[in-house]
């Protein structure tokens, strides 16, 4: 079961609301309203008691390009034809070994930037992607992810790095973008570099089974 | 309910009483009186009153009992009477027309709640704000912000109204200025959602209940929590000050209804019998009666005293979701997943008095008009339903909403009704 939110940015309310930075859209619990058996607003209370603690945040960033929104679809199983640049945010719910996967796809387009720290809190596991074959930007998506694993709200939060695009012929293998990235230096947290593929599909799987088992081990 | 209209002022130096006071519901007339220099209030409870009532022999009775009515106020009396009695005679021949549509929040909106005038309500919402509307003008009054969650419970300080209280998945309640909208305090110490809360009537202290298994009391003027009251083995859902503010009673998943001393903070009852999760627990207006829904198909009607079952309501083929008591706590009604309502003798013989059929999908919600004559509904199948309470006839069908109706409520003079579907909107009927 997979349920879907998408909200354009570019409407200025949603604008007005993001600049608060407290303002942290939960949407998680109204997507698990959605396709219920009724009961009014009761259902809200079962559906809490129904799911304690196997619920997880998982906050997909990284540049413009990378590929965030295609990852997403594939893991929602959808149709991954006609993507375009992610204005303001998706967030889909995904069902993976028990846990219910609230995945944020955040818009990584320089402009965008800026309101992604208003995501930060709450959040399980950060993943971040990265285009492979981009080399010209490599050390820009870098940046990015140093000035993230700075962020206060993001401390201890384990990182998933998804080296994506990996069936282009000129994609970086997986171990070099992790030694361009410094990963080896991170201390702080449970790390994990990716090789995948989103639109063939190949190693999406196998990063969520890294975050699943991630999460039980806490 | 003590909801009070001050009526006027007896300005001869030489009484003691000062003025009336008037309840609607149930009727009643407060006696406001000066001795030895304070001021005092004396309830006249008037709940046999009713339109057929002879007013004029009424007044004389009271002024024989009353030493404080003296010969001199009892045209005043009866012209308080009179009032009540207008207040009783519910137009239930009028028809609403919905007045405005609130395009409230852009999320999914959770409680709604009016203020005893009726001229504002509240809407929660996923958007993790509460807002504040005039119902006249349909215009937004004020946006009450800070919670970092969904705000699901949301309440005024009838009859003060001076003050809100919500309560958040973000695991605190919120008290407000419902003035100025500003936060007067946190209330801070349940280590899950707060799914309910209440202000006592005498508005010194609220209640708040969690899906972590407890309630709590806090005391307003300081928002330092005062008890938890530890006990049940499942969420609290549901929460009730008794009128006299002593008592407060809890309904839990964990199908039991749990009766408490706010004095004490002790658990003086418990109420075992459901077989399943407790969907509402209410009191009724004299205290005397506790009635519980479940989604065990049933509803029971408790003695407060002595903690036994009076009665257990089984008409209904499906989950029990809302109940309400009429003013005078002779009525009670359920709201049942099988799409119907139904009203009940609660007074004698705990019989039918009128199953409401019509809503094509669950009734969620359920509440009588203030004067008892009429019972609105809020169901899944897009309406709400106004009924007369008496025949089970259905007097209109209050449509226009393009998504479930999740809840429904009267003002206090039943003029004005409110109703808050899934599409996001609230509509005002008048």
């Amino acid at each position: 079961m997979v349920q879907t939110i998408a909200v354009d940015l570019k409407k200025s309310h949603i604008i007005g609301d993001l600049q608060s930075p407290k303002m942290n859209f939960t949407i998680e619990m109204a997507l698990n309203d959605q396709g219920r058996k009724g009961n009014g607003l009761l259902s809200i209370l079962r559906k809490l008691k129904s799911q304690p603690d196997k619920e997880l945040r998982l906050l997909l960033l990284g540049l413009d390009n990378a590929g965030k929104t295609t990852l997403l679809k594939k893991l929602a199983s959808e149709d991954i034809t006609h993507i375009t640049p992610t204005q303001g945010f998706n967030i889909k719910s995904v069902q993976s070994e028990g846990f219910k996967l609230n995945v944020w796809d955040i818009g990584g387009q320089r402009k965008i930037r800026p309101y992604w720290r208003n995501y930060f809190e709450n959040t399980d596991v950060l993943i971040y992607v990265i285009d492979s074959a981009d080399r010209k930007r490599l050390e820009e998506t870098g940046h990015e992810l140093e000035e993230l694993l700075m962020e206060d709200k993001l401390a201890n939060v384990p990182l998933l790095v998804y080296a994506n695009k990996q069936d282009l012929l000129h994609a970086a293998p997986a171990s070099d973008i992790a030694e361009g990235l410094g990963l080896h230096t991170i201390k702080d947290r449970p790390w994990q570099i990716q090789a995948c593929s989103a639109t063939a599909g190949e190693g999406v799987k196998d990063g969520m089974e890294w975050v699943c088992k991630n999460i039980k081990k806490k | 309910m003590i909801f009070i209209e001050r009526v006027f002022v007896l300005k001869t130096p030489t009484m003691r009483l000062k003025r009336f006071l008037l309840r609607y519901f149930p009727p009643g007339i407060a006696l406001e009186y000066i001795q030895g220099g304070k001021t005092k209030t004396k309830m006249l409870g008037l709940s046999s009153l009713s339109t057929r009532t002879n007013v004029n022999e009424l007044a004389a009775t009271i002024a024989a009992d009353e030493p404080l009515v003296t010969p001199s106020v009892v045209p005043q009396l009866v012209e308080s009477l009179c009032k009540l009695q207008t207040k009783l005679s519910d137009a239930s021949n009028h028809w609403f027309h919905n007045s405005k549509t609130l395009k409230t929040h852009l999320l999914p909106l959770t409680n709604v709640a009016f203020d005893k005038q009726g001229k504002r309500c509240l809407t929660g919402s996923y958007d993790r704000t509460c807002k504040v509307w005039d119902t006249d003008s349909g215009k937004e009054l004020c946006t009450l912000k800070g919670h970092k969650n969904v705000v699901y419970a949301v309440t005024f300080n009838s009859p003060f109204d001076d003050k809100i209280l919500t309560g958040s998945f973000d695991k605190t309640a919120c008290l407000w200025s419902a003035e100025t909208g500003e936060c007067y305090s946190t209330l801070w110490g349940h280590t899950a959602e707060v799914v309910a809360v209440q202000f006592n009537l005498q508005c010194h202290l609220v209640g708040t209940s969690s899906m972590d298994s407890t309630a709590k009391l806090f005391n307003i003027a300081t928002g330092q929590e005062v008890a938890t009251l530890h006990g049940h083995t499942g969420e609290v859902i549901a929460l009730k000050f008794s009128d006299d503010g002593n008592q407060i009673i809890t309904g839990s998943f964990d199908h039991s209804i749990g009766v408490w001393d706010t004095r004490t903070a002790k658990r003086v009852g418990i109420l075992n019998g459901h077989l399943q999760e407790i969907s509402n627990c209410l009191f009724n207006h004299d205290g005397s009666l506790i009635a519980s829904s479940s989604m065990d198909k049933t509803a029971k009607v408790w003695d407060q005293r002595t903690f036994s079952s009076l009665a257990t309501i089984t008409g209904h083929n499906d989950e029990v979701l809302d109940i309400a008591f009429d003013y005078k706590g002779h009525q009670l009604a359920t709201a049942s997943t099988d799409a119907t309502a139904c009203i009940w003798d609660v007074h004698s013989d705990f019989k039918l008095l009128a199953k409401m059929k019509g809503h094509k999908e669950e009734v969620s919600k359920v509440c009588f008009s203030p004067a008892g004559a009429r019972l609105l509904t809020a169901s899944l199948d897009r309406t709400a339903r106004l009924w007369n309470a008496d025949t089970g006839n259905c007097i209109q069908i209050l449509d226009g909403h393009t998504d479930d109706v999740f809840s429904c409520a009267f003002s206090y003079n039943g003029d004005i009704i409110i109703t808050a579907s899934k599409d996001n909107t609230c509509k005002i009927w008048r």
